[in-house]
């Protein structure tokens, strides 16, 4: 568990989380919080991890010479308000249907619920869910995300989730996809690709 | 309908005016309210004796000790490595609209390391109470607000009890953000009930004492007018002490101690008095834990710090208190660090209290139940609920 869901909408959802650690969450990682009583995972990509104004923390920061109790109370005990901001780009089905993939790539049919547990997604999952790459669109095309770096590091981190011998092919499986997606948007195109080393 | 506030306004504005007009005044009344302290100076044998004389008609006021009461302590150094302790609590008195009826004390307490370079120890214990013995008086009526303060009083002093263990191993104070003298032995017509609260704190200060720790209850912005009472009585002749003489302040009406000494210099104490309260004469005394008090300019802030007497009368003891408290104050404007962290760990939010409620609802449903909370509570949601979503 890497947090609890705060607000949720189809489109996205925002968790908090305590301080976080040096590997979670992290910008572009993939995540997952149950949603319509578990019967799908709404998987996500983290765009914005914001550490919240805390009042108390004021006259700490204008201390000069702060003795280390207070700053491990602060880092470690308190209730560090960090929220963490998610784009929604698809779902996995837990009741597989038929001869339905268990992963759908779109918005799901229902936003999670309130103290709902986000989990950082295995290698397993982000390599099953990135077979496809429909979800690029709706990464490309969020409105409140920072699309083209969103996707870079979506990208890296789905090719990482791959056998080395993988990599390369599934990269350039991907800069495929992003150049059906952008057709008439060059600079965008070309920053992604050289960012994804192609 | 919310608060119309521009038929307030015209209000707010005469209470500011009057505000003003009442620090005037009483700053026009300080020099000479400070130039009794003066004149007082160490008490004589007479003063003395005129406070006997009040204590015996149940006075209030501060007791001068050996110090002269005009004087002022600067801040003793703090040691390199000492720990302080402080306990809050918070609490969810019992509510007949509610879904059921409970009540909760939520006790949340830091254990800050000073000079160790550790995360400081945090912890809360909560206590939900249920039982008809809990929430009923004999005569069938529910529990008063004051006896869950006073059981809240008591739960803050013992989990100072419980940090400091058998035996502190470092300089160790173990701050509450009161007074150590207790209001239930104001407020309960029942004898025996605030007898029994007054015993089992003075069990804990008895812990206290014996683990070595230095406890001391501090109060921001200090409302009372303990030494103001000496100094009226200062004025009296022998022959003029009577209750009525006592309870009138004269020229001092309205000052206040937090008044009286908020010219000490940064880090400095005022002198240390003794408690003249009926109660600390009544039970603290008696059990060795008489009540002795100060005031502290710990950074933009003034403090009234209580203490028991083995810590008051201590000269080593008593610096030292003194110096922590400044000395946690530092970064926070003056008032403790962990008071604050104490606080913000005990109190209940809100929204913690409706997810308690969330799960006594599905609890009672379980049991077969059908739990509701009164029409009465419903509008109120209905009502506030829909002014935080429209209003």
């Amino acid at each position: 568990m890497i947090g609890r869901l705060m607000r949720s909408a189809t489109t996205g959802y925002v968790f908090g989380c305590n301080l976080p650690e040096p590997d979670v969450p992290r910008f572009g990682d993939f995540v997952r919080v149950p949603a319509q009583r578990g019967r799908i995972d709404v998987i996500g990509l983290v765009y914005d991890i914001v550490v919240q104004d805390d009042a108390f923390v004021r006259p700490l920061v204008a201390a000069g010479d702060l003795p280390e109790e207070y700053i491990l109370d602060q880092r470690r005990n308190r209730q560090v308000p960090v929220e963490v901001s998610v784009l929604a780009v698809g779902y996995r089905l837990n009741e597989p249907d038929g001869d339905r993939s268990g992963y759908i790539q779109g918005l799901p049919p229902q936003p999670p619920v309130t103290l709902d547990v986000i989990a950082a997604c295995t290698r397993d999952e982000i390599a099953a869910f990135t077979e496809r790459l429909d979800f690029l669109r709706l990464v490309l095309e969020a409105p409140d995300a920072p699309g083209e770096e969103l996707a870079v590091v979506a990208l890296q981190r789905a090719s990482a989730a791959r056998l080395v011998n993988d990599r390369a092919l599934f990269l350039r499986e991907a800069g495929r996809q992003v150049a059906r997606l952008l057709p008439r948007d060059l600079p965008r195109l070309e920053r992604i690709l050289r960012r994804l080393a192609l | 309908m919310a608060l119309e506030l521009n038929r307030v306004l015209p209000e707010v504005d005469l209470l500011s005016a009057n505000a003003a007009e009442r620090l005037a005044e009483l700053s026009a009344r300080l020099p000479s309210a400070r130039a009794g302290l003066v004149e007082i100076g160490s008490a004589d044998a007479a003063l003395r004796a005129r406070v006997q004389t009040a204590l015996g008609m149940r006075w209030a006021g501060a007791i001068p000790t050996e110090e002269p009461v005009d004087a002022s302590y600067p801040c003793p150094s703090a040691p390199a490595r000492f720990d302080v302790l402080a306990a809050d609590g918070s609490q969810i008195y019992p509510d007949r609209h509610g879904i059921a009826l409970y009540y909760l004390i939520n006790t949340g307490s830091i254990a800050f390391r000073h000079g160790s370079g550790q995360a400081p120890d945090c912890r809360t214990e909560p206590r939900l109470h249920y039982a008809d013995a809990d929430l009923y008086e004999e005569d069938g009526g529910q529990i008063p607000s004051f006896k869950i303060d006073a059981d809240r009083d008591l739960a803050e002093l013992g989990e100072l009890v419980q940090l400091a263990g058998e035996q502190v191993a470092t300089p160790t104070v173990a701050l509450i953000d009161n007074g150590l003298l207790l209001y239930i032995t104001l407020q309960s017509p029942n004898r025996g009930y605030a007898d029994a609260i007054v015993e089992g704190y003075l069990a804990h200060l008895d812990a206290l004492k014996a683990a070595g720790a230095n406890p001391a209850g501090v109060v921001d912005r200090p409302r009372a007018a303990s030494v103001v009472r000496l100094l009226r009585l200062a004025e009296l002749g022998a022959d003029q002490i009577n209750d009525q003489a006592l309870r009138d302040l004269g020229p001092y009406r309205h000052m206040t101690d937090g008044l009286l000494f908020a010219d000490l210099a940064p880090g400095h104490r005022s002198a240390l008095f003794e408690h003249g309260s009926p109660a600390n004469q009544d039970s603290y005394k008696p059990r060795g834990h008489s009540i002795y008090l100060f005031y502290v300019r710990s950074g933009d802030t003034l403090l009234r710090v209580e203490v028991p007497a083995w810590v008051a009368q201590n000269p080593d003891r008593l610096d030292f208190v003194h110096a922590a408290i400044v000395k946690q104050g530092e970064l926070t404007g003056g008032f403790p660090y962990v008071l604050m962290r104490a606080h913000e760990i005990a109190v209940v939010t809100h929204a913690e209290r409706r997810l308690l409620d969330e799960a006594l609802h599905t609890a009672l449903i379980r049991r077969g139940l059908s739990p509701s909370i009164s029409q009465k509570q419903q509008g109120k949601a209905w009502t506030s609920s829909a002014k935080q979503k429209y209003g």
